[in-house]
């Protein structure tokens, strides 16, 4: 892949991208939540088209329009969510588009030829058995060798080891290692440190779109790539801190949590926030931290475990309950969560209120009061709007951050749940945000903040703790902090393995 | 009970097909609608069966095509596109009788379909008469649902239709191009409800009236669901509906001073309550009614 180019509307993914693959080697594209990995292999697939540069197979270019032209010159992907069709036997699937047969499905006859393909890559799958039964495992092994039994040479494997087992993912290990010594090149999408380490050949580092490492696993060693991944510049922007007095805390104790499918999403995470000081969470998304921030605030059941809100424990309570009590939240989904699109900024700044004087008087809503307080919110924070009337949903992104964040933390509170509230924001508006964010921690209340972007948290916290595939780690305090360090934190160096 | 039956069978057998491949068209009332005044049409002034029955198919089949053309190329919504096809069908059936025979005192009507008369097979007391005594179209409709079942989990066409129902973007991985079958399946939709509707008339009633087929195409629908997007089980479905019709007739005729509507109430409950009994464990294609749209 030459000089490979894809922007979004707004976004450059990647930006001028080479990156060359061999027979008989693990290549793995390491990379940052939005680095520009997965979007490089989707044009090598045919899912996107790249603005610009060119992909040469054999030293020939070829246009790969549709992932069929890829799967035509032997490339192949195995994507987190699986093609599969679940109400199918693993042998329909295998026959689904199939050409040149006749009018009548010969089952038999396919099988027979996935058996013994089944023997040449050394992976067994039922094949009479339907897709929904299977265990995640079972159905990436029968997505791995539908790719291969459809001639491809090039696999690329999107996260795959992001729902497995320790176990399954050992086992997956050695079967790429087996199609690499049979002139495969396998390429393996990953942020996992030790899944390099552990299997790679070559490595190639993306950061914010661009190469920034390409190099043999021989020459690569923990911090090296973990710098190449976060990057070392730090960030210049300071805010002013006050030392606030500590007289109270949030404290989480044991606390574990399920995530949608019923895995353990938060494990056992014990910590304190304490008023008069910032908490970051740093961690790769989706490790725990939104089952985290959806418990503490209570949007999800925590399996055990308790909250206390100064010595009171909320747990149990309603999420109207834990906001009288002085909780506050920045939602990561400011426009599903965080307001009603469709309402005007009056409605929107009463909601998190609604039941509670000035906003509502002996059952009726006040009006005149919510006006007022769109109003402050409006002309404290500089949001843009053609007046408070406005539909939310008029709002830019970072107006309708301001907004909420105005919101949640212009009424009286004591402690804010804060998550990625700068994500998308341009650089004044996530100036302002945290800058905010400090002035409410020097006003004595207690900030925790659950953001993907270490600089951010390096620059306003007073500890850092990292979440890594539900477990905490023990809090870094300000004058410890480390990019490196907690970046290797992120990927996992240092957490008992599960 | 069989004829009654066989008009929704024939509908039935092609929205089944049409919602394998992931499109809903609630139409399929309209469509018949459009399919017994063509039918009765055609019949009439030409007397040809085979042109009265395919012209109907073809009817709905254009009629179909609007529905695939608004909700498979416009991605509008299936219920409303649907519902919109059943008002077409609706009012301009209603409409094209009237321009067509005016206002008849008594209605012109066309003689039923003659049905087959195999010697000694036919005498075979009771069940002679119900397999080997029906008419030729009645064969055509039970051997397609039969086909249908053969097609849809036969064949390898089958198989690649019902993917573009569970998922067209696996579909379109796999080298099936989905806007293609299900445009293929909707007008095949289109063309068995026309018959369906053809049937109607020619068959059953002999005459045409206005919205003739009451609910028969939201019958089929809901049989759909009862038989799980089974073509042999919802063939069942469709034979008991025939038999739990003709039974109110039945009984009707008995209890003359009760208002006949009070009976034709009965089959329209009968289908709420076993929907309701068996539609909450029921799972049909993943993609039903659900717009695809490329590289999304």
């Amino acid at each position: 892949m030459k000089n490979i180019t894809k922007t979004f509307p707004g976004v450059v993914a990647d930006d001028q991208v080479n990156l060359d693959l061999f027979p008989n080697e693990i290549h793995v594209i390491m990379g940052e939540n939005g680095a520009g990995k997965s979007t490089l292999m989707s044009v090598l697939y045919g899912m996107y088209r790249p603005d610009d540069g060119d992909i040469l197979v054999d030293g020939k270019k070829v246009k790969i329009k549709t992932p069929i032209d890829a799967q035509a010159l032997g490339i192949g992907m195995v994507f987190q969510h699986f093609s599969l069709i679940e109400v199918f036997t693993v042998l329909e699937n295998f026959a689904i588009g199939r050409k040149g047969g006749k009018v009548k499905l010969n089952l038999p006859e396919l099988e027979a030829r996935i058996l013994a393909a089944e023997r040449e890559y050394g992976l067994s799958v039922d094949l009479k058995r339907k897709v929904r039964e299977l265990s995640i495992a079972e159905k990436q092994k029968a997505e791995i060798l539908k790719v291969l039994f459809m001639g491809a040479r090039v696999l690329i494997l999107d996260e795959p080891t992001s729902m497995l087992t320790p176990q399954e993912a050992s086992a997956l290990f050695k079967s790429l290692q087996s199609f690499k010594k049979e002139g495969k090149t396998v390429v393996l999408i990953t942020h996992k440190l030790y899944e390099i380490l552990e299997v790679a050949d070559r490595v190639t580092v993306l950061r914010k779109g661009r190469v920034v490492l390409e190099s043999a696993r021989e020459e690569v060693t923990p911090s090296i790539l973990t710098e190449a991944t976060m990057g070392r510049s730090l960030t210049a922007q300071e805010y002013p801190r006050e030392a606030a007095p500590s007289t109270g805390t949030l404290a989480i104790s044991r606390l574990s949590v399920k995530g949608d499918r019923g895995e353990t999403a938060v494990s056992s995470t014990t910590f304190d926030v304490h008023r008069g000081e910032i908490l970051g969470i740093a961690g790769i998304a989706g490790n725990g931290q939104r089952e985290l921030v959806e418990a503490i605030v209570g949007l999800r059941k925590s399996q055990s475990g308790r909250i206390q809100l100064e010595g009171e424990e909320i747990g149990g309570k309603a999420v109207r309950e834990r906001m009288r009590l002085g909780l506050r939240y920045v939602p990561e989904d400011r426009k599903g969560r965080g307001v009603a699109l469709n309402l005007p900024l009056t409605y929107n700044a009463l909601m998190r209120d609604h039941w509670s004087a000035p906003f509502e008087q002996k059952h009726i809503l006040n009006f005149g009061a919510a006006t007022k307080f769109a109003k402050e919110i409006i002309s404290e924070f500089g949001v843009v709007c053609s007046s408070e009337s406005a539909r939310a949903a008029s709002l830019s992104g970072g107006n309708l951050q301001k907004f909420i964040v105005g919101r949640e933390l212009l009424r009286p509170t004591r402690y804010v749940i804060a998550e990625n509230p700068t994500a998308g924001l341009d650089m004044a508006a996530t100036d302002y945000v945290r800058r905010t964010l400090v002035d409410h921690r020097n006003a004595g209340n207690g900030i925790l903040l659950v953001s993907g972007d270490l600089d951010e948290l390096i620059a306003v916290s007073d500890r850092i703790i990292v979440m890594y595939r539900g477990q905490t780690s023990l809090p870094v305090p300000r004058k410890e902090f480390d990019k490196l360090k907690i970046g290797e934190l992120m990927l996992g160096q240092g957490f008992q393995s599960l | 009970m069989l004829p009654r039956a066989l008009p929704i069978i024939a509908a039935a057998t092609g929205e089944l097909v049409d919602q394998s491949a992931g499109i809903l068209n609630l139409g399929v009332e309209g469509i018949m609608l459009i399919g017994t005044i063509v039918g009765f049409f055609t019949d009439f002034y030409t007397g040809s069966l085979l042109l009265a029955f395919l012209f109907a198919g073809v009817a709905g089949t254009l009629l179909a095509l609007l529905h695939a053309v608004a909700s498979i190329s416009l991605r509008a919504d299936q219920v409303v596109s649907g519902t919109a096809i059943w008002f077409i069908g609706w009012g301009l059936s209603g409409v094209a009788y009237r321009a067509l025979f005016g206002n008849y005192l008594v209605p012109p009507t066309i003689a039923a379909l003659p049905h087959l008369q195999l010697p000694v097979l036919t005498s075979i007391p009771i069940i002679g008469p119900i397999l080997f005594g029906q008419d030729p179209a009645a064969y055509f409709i039970l051997l397609m649902i039969v086909l249908t079942h053969y097609f849809l989990f036969h064949t390898q066409t089958g198989l690649n239709l019902r993917t573009v129902g569970e998922d067209p973007r696996t579909a379109e991985e796999m080298g099936v191009n989905p806007i293609r079958y299900r445009y293929a399946a909707t007008m095949f939709g289109g063309f068995m409800a026309g018959i369906g509707g053809a049937y109607l008339t020619i068959a059953v009633t002999g005459t045409f009236y206005y919205d003739l087929t009451a609910g028969l195409g939201f019958i089929a629908v809901a049989l759909i669901y009862f038989g799980k997007w089974k073509p042999l089980r919802t063939l069942v479905g469709c034979l008991v509906y025939g038999a739990v019709y003709v039974l109110f007739l039945t009984i009707q005729t008995h209890f003359l001073m009760i208002p006949y509507q009070f009976f034709a109430m009965w089959p329209y409950l009968a289908i709420v309550v076993i929907l309701a009994a068996v539609a909450a464990k029921s799972g049909g294609p993943a993609s039903l009614a659900k717009p695809y749209e490329k590289g999304a």
